[in-house]
């Protein structure tokens, strides 16, 4: 305190480290928990990075944590001690969202002028719930009708036809399956998978999407899941099972339609990669579901996995905003293109880091995308027992033990009762 | 068993010396004794009252209410339990854990006394025998149960590959809801080698007097097995029996990993059902009211053994 000039020096040096000591005090940690790993989980660690690269406010730390069923998941909300931003499935969305476990994001997509027109059509309200928005898709996936041509043309039929009514696909199908000499199958014409997607096809559907009332015994359904259950037993249901259990792993060359077991399957939008890692050779094609008279011709299923915000995470400001910077259009495009999913967001379907990534295969889902019927799995807070009801269904279907009429009415009955549970 | 007698005296006058000096008459030494061993077994104390029985505690409670982990539980008094009673789930999953268990549990007691009694024969590489056929128990569960469903594969597992040498198209295993369960009871055979190992144990237990006086009077192999081998070994089997029955019921791993419950519910077992509810379902509190069930019929069942365990010998008490 002798002289203005050692004042001085000190205000300068306790401004300094006043200055240094706030910056490192105001750097906030967030816990990022992501559920991929290879180079998809590389794809994201590195938008992970430039993010904490470009400000200085916020540190991201994101961990593989596989989702599983969740079990981790529902723990650490239930303990209320969760990450800040987790990735879960999309069953898992609407029922922690509804407990109270998730932010309801819409007015914060609100507040930055997002709405339904910068996502793509339908994907606005899935994972919505009464209004409530819990968290915004990952990467969509979508299912189209694919066909492996040389098969067609073994079979003596045109490659560039795949069948376009229920009637032709049935057809098709017996003229494509193989039986060896054991009596087993060696190629299945078509395989079924995804019972909903016929359900929707057929003009039926498992809910309103208006209402959000569930319809499993909407009579469309029961027309497809009589037809399934018809082809069920035309092919022998334990002799398809049978045949299902020596099929190789999907990603891999032993997938079983690259190797030609199978003639026309439901094939996610990734096949547009996938296959040309796996089998390179591959002659493939794809278009739309066919569907009966007075049924849709357009059906897109489309699936997600999702970014939620713990209601009860520590930074759930600094983790709404990082979230909404990686869904931006231009991260949105790139982790896509990582992944080979498709963009949630519209903007980012035109932006190169997307485009340039876009085959004549993967075109084909975009425009089924952007011109079909969008359908999302229901969401609704009873999880997976929707779609478990509905495979009790299937499954007394198959094994005669009920009609699909008399299936289809008990699992919307158990359905609604369990759903009483939330009122 | 002569030292019986004398272990009784020491453990009655252990009883005399705490009747005599109660709580109020503890010495400072053995105050501070008492308070020196509650401290040392307190990390498993302290673990067992949060970890075990709080959670346990908990689940009778959930198991009364509607609870999704993630919302307030709502009391809904039994309903939990009529609804399971009305869950047609509820008899098929008993169904399948029950069979496993009454075909699966009598073939791996005999297999694994079967092969017991082998490897309890001197021959050469006797050592080198047991481990192998131990081996197979240590493998973790989730690579048995991969290496099972590779095993069994209708087309391209070496079972059918054997069956269709002899002629035979062989099954589809685990992809048949008929044939799953035989399936998954074959696979459970391999890991016989823990019951093996208590077997073999007992085995060398047994008194060659015993063998040495049937010898004597002239007892044939099936003789010498029948009254002296399965007796003095009863105890053991009455042990074998009794963790068959809590596995049995309990099993989960090998299951969810082979079949997922398919094909057609014929392998949804009870654990898998319950696991499904818990977090597939979130409904936590019919999977806890599930569980107490589960445990219900677990003593029930064992309670049913001990009281028909007429069959069992325990030394000297005859």
């Amino acid at each position: 305190m002798t002289g203005p000039g050692g004042f001085a020096r000190r205000l300068m040096l306790a401004v300094l480290l006043s200055v240094a000591a706030g910056s490192a005090l105001a750097q906030t940690e967030i816990t990022f928990w992501y559920a991929w790993g290879g180079s998809e989980g590389q794809a994201l660690a590195e938008l992970i990075d430039e993010y904490n690269a470009m400000q200085s406010d916020v540190h991201v730390r994101g961990s593989f944590v596989p989702i599983g069923d969740g079990e981790r998941i529902l723990a650490s909300l239930a303990g209320g001690s969760p990450a800040d931003l987790v990735t879960v499935w999309d069953w898992m969305v609407v029922p922690l969202g509804y407990g109270g476990a998730l932010l309801d994001l819409s007015p914060h997509l609100e507040s930055v002028g997002l709405s339904e027109e910068d996502f793509l059509p339908g994907i606005w309200e899935y994972g919505a719930y009464q209004g409530e928005k819990y968290g915004l898709p990952t990467t969509l996936n979508v299912y189209g009708f694919s066909w492996n041509k040389d098969v067609f043309e073994e079979a003596g039929l045109d490659p560039e036809a795949p069948p376009r009514t229920i009637e032709e696909l049935d057809e098709i199908a017996e003229l494509l399956t193989v039986m060896d000499a054991r009596g087993n199958l060696r190629r299945l014409g078509f395989y079924p998978n995804v019972t909903s997607i016929y359900f929707y096809a057929f003009g039926g559907q498992l809910y309103d999407p208006e209402t959000l009332e569930v319809t499993l015994d909407h009579p469309g359904n029961v027309a497809a899941l009589q037809w399934l259950a018809d082809y069920y037993e035309k092919y022998d249901i334990n002799l398809i099972r049978r045949f299902q259990a020596g099929w190789g792993d999907m990603a891999s060359p032993f997938n079983p339609f690259y190797r030609g077991q199978i003639g026309i399957q439901e094939g996610g939008q990734w096949e547009a990669l996938a296959s040309t890692v796996h089998a390179p050779d591959l002659n493939w094609g794809v278009t739309n579901f066919p569907a009966p008279e007075g049924g849709r011709a357009d059906v897109a299923p489309v699936q997600s996995s999702f970014w939620v915000v713990p209601a009860q995470a520590a930074h759930r400001d600094e983790a709404l905003e990082f979230l909404l910077w990686l869904t931006e259009p231009e991260q949105s495009a790139r982790f896509a293109a990582a992944l080979a999913n498709i963009p949630p967001r519209q903007a980012a379907l035109d932006l190169p880091a997307f485009g340039e990534t876009v085959t004549p295969h993967l075109q084909v889902f975009i425009d089924m995308l952007l011109e079909g019927y969008v359908y999302t799995p229901p969401g609704l807070p009873v999880g997976l027992y929707l779609s478990e009801q509905l495979n009790q269904a299937v499954n007394s279907v198959q094994d005669g033990n009920t009609t699909p009429q008399a299936a289809l009415e008990t699992a919307q009955r158990n359905v609604l009762r369990e759903l009483e549970k939330y009122d | 068993m002569n030292q019986t007698p004398a272990m009784r005296t020491q453990r009655s006058a252990d009883g005399q010396v705490s009747a005599v000096r109660g709580r109020s008459r503890m010495t400072k030494r053995q105050r501070r004794d008492l308070w020196l061993g509650l401290a040392f077994v307190s990390p498993w104390l302290v673990g067992f009252l949060v970890l075990t029985l709080y959670p346990v505690a908990a689940s009778l409670y959930y198991s009364f209410t509607d609870y999704n982990v993630v919302s307030a539980p709502r009391w809904i008094g039994w309903r939990n339990y009529t609804d399971l009673v009305a869950d047609p789930l509820f008899g098929t999953t008993l169904y399948n854990t029950m069979f496993l268990a009454i075909i699966g549990i009598p073939f791996s007691l005999i297999l694994s006394l079967l092969i017991a009694m082998l490897l309890n024969t001197k021959v050469r590489l006797q050592g080198i025998f047991r481990t192998v056929y131990f081996l197979p128990s240590i493998v973790p569960a989730v690579a048995a149960a991969l290496l099972w469903r590779w095993f069994l594969n209708p087309d391209y597992g070496p079972v059918n590959e054997f069956l269709w040498q002899l002629g035979i198209n062989g099954p589809g295993w685990l992809a048949d809801p008929v044939w799953s369960k035989p399936a998954l009871i074959l696979a459970s055979l391999w890991g016989v080698g823990g019951s093996m190992v208590i077997y073999l144990a007992g085995l060398q237990n047994v008194p060659t007097v015993l063998y040495e006086a049937a010898d004597l009077d002239g007892a044939s192999v099936w003789q010498r097995f029948r009254f002296v081998t399965l007796p003095m070994l009863s105890p053991v089997i009455l042990f074998n029996l009794i963790m068959g029955i809590i596995t049995s019921f309990q099993a989960f791993t090998n299951i969810y990993i082979m079949t997922g419950g398919g094909p057609a519910n014929s392998t949804l077992v009870y654990a898998l059902y319950l696991y499904q509810n818990a977090f597939q379902f979130f409904r936590m509190g019919y999977a806890s009211a599930m569980a107490w069930v589960l445990l219900l019929i677990t003593v029930v069942a064992l309670i049913g053994i001990f009281r028909t365990s007429g069959w069992v010998h325990y030394e000297g008490k005859r």
